[in-house]
């Protein structure tokens, strides 16, 4: 492995590790679903995709912190399940959240769309 | 067998919850078993391998995994909104401890430098003289200076400045590192 390939990967984990709260509020937008679920949906987007290790433990902060709510529900002969939604905090904390990345995401594309040698117009300051 | 891996797994787990509350740790097996058996059964019923190890593998070590839930109690619970002010008090005292300390030290340490300098300068202006039989010290600039058989050190009062000075600073330097990384 190159060192490129190195830091790039490293930029990976970090930019996981920074939008992993985002993603589960945006997966559990107007839905409940229990961890395994959860975990499946976020494994099928590659830039999404966490280990049982991460998503737990991570579940357990959100909820702690009332952004998410959790209910054991035994349907039928199944084994129960803990299921997962949105508190009222949590779906206001999704449209913060949500704000914030795609204003993010709307500077680094000018930034992207504006290269040299022309100057970058500048606001502000 | 696959089952013993399982329970060796989810007791080790446990054991590493003791921090939280029994309930809160039983809460956290339980959700974490329904998940493995779950997957187990789902794997079977598409006809793929269900091995244990595998499935483990993505929880982690346990102990690891323990750490994740048990971290918020040692970082202790963010105390609540009517508080703050008393993180408030508690940071200004770190603050005015450091700066004070800063103050203190390095300005007796310039004192002593200087004192070392001055007497280079002016041998007989400055000194350290003791007076009505050792009831009195003086230290310092005297424009009318004391008998120099009254003085104590003499000449000797540069390096002995000098170095008190020096570890003094030091010392200074090193309690501030202290303070800055532990309060």
């Amino acid at each position: 492995m190159t060192t490129d390939d190195k830091t790039q990967e490293k930029w990976e984990v970090q930019l996981r590790k920074g939008s992993l709260e985002l993603v589960i509020l945006a997966a559990l937008q107007h839905r409940t679903l229990y961890g395994l679920e959860l975990l499946k949906v976020l494994q099928s987007f590659k830039s999404t995709a966490i280990t049982e290790g991460t998503l737990y433990p991570l579940l357990d902060r959100l909820k702690r912190e009332e952004l998410l709510e959790a209910q054991w529900v035994q349907e039928g002969d199944i084994r129960p399940r803990k299921y997962y939604s949105l508190t009222a905090t949590g779906l206001s904390k999704l449209g913060d959240l949500t704000g914030l990345w795609r204003q993010s995401v709307q500077d680094i594309e000018y930034l992207l769309a504006h290269p040299g040698p022309d100057p970058i117009k500048v606001t502000g300051v | 067998m696959e089952q013993q891996i399982i329970h060796q797994y989810l007791n080790t787990l446990q054991s590493y919850l003791a921090r939280l509350s029994p309930a809160e740790a039983k809460e956290v097996i339980r959700e974490i078993e329904s998940h493995i058996f779950d997957l187990i059964e789902q794997r079977e019923a598409a006809g793929q391998p269900a091995d244990a190890a595998s499935i483990l593998q993505g929880f982690g070590e346990p102990r690891q995994l323990a750490a994740q839930y048990v971290a918020h109690i040692a970082d202790g619970a963010p105390p609540p909104l009517g508080f703050r002010a008393i993180q408030r008090v508690k940071y200004g005292v770190t603050a005015s401890l450091y700066y004070g300390m800063a103050v203190f030290g390095f300005m007796i340490s310039f004192c002593l430098l200087f004192l070392a300098g001055a007497k280079l300068i002016t041998p007989d202006a400055v000194g350290v003289w003791a007076m009505s039989e050792g009831n009195s010290l003086t230290i310092g600039f005297m424009s009318e200076p004391f008998p120099p058989e009254q003085e104590l050190l003499g000449i000797a009062l540069v390096p002995v400045a000098t170095v008190l000075g020096l570890l003094l600073m030091w010392l200074t330097r090193r309690i501030l590192a202290v303070l800055k990384n532990h309060l």
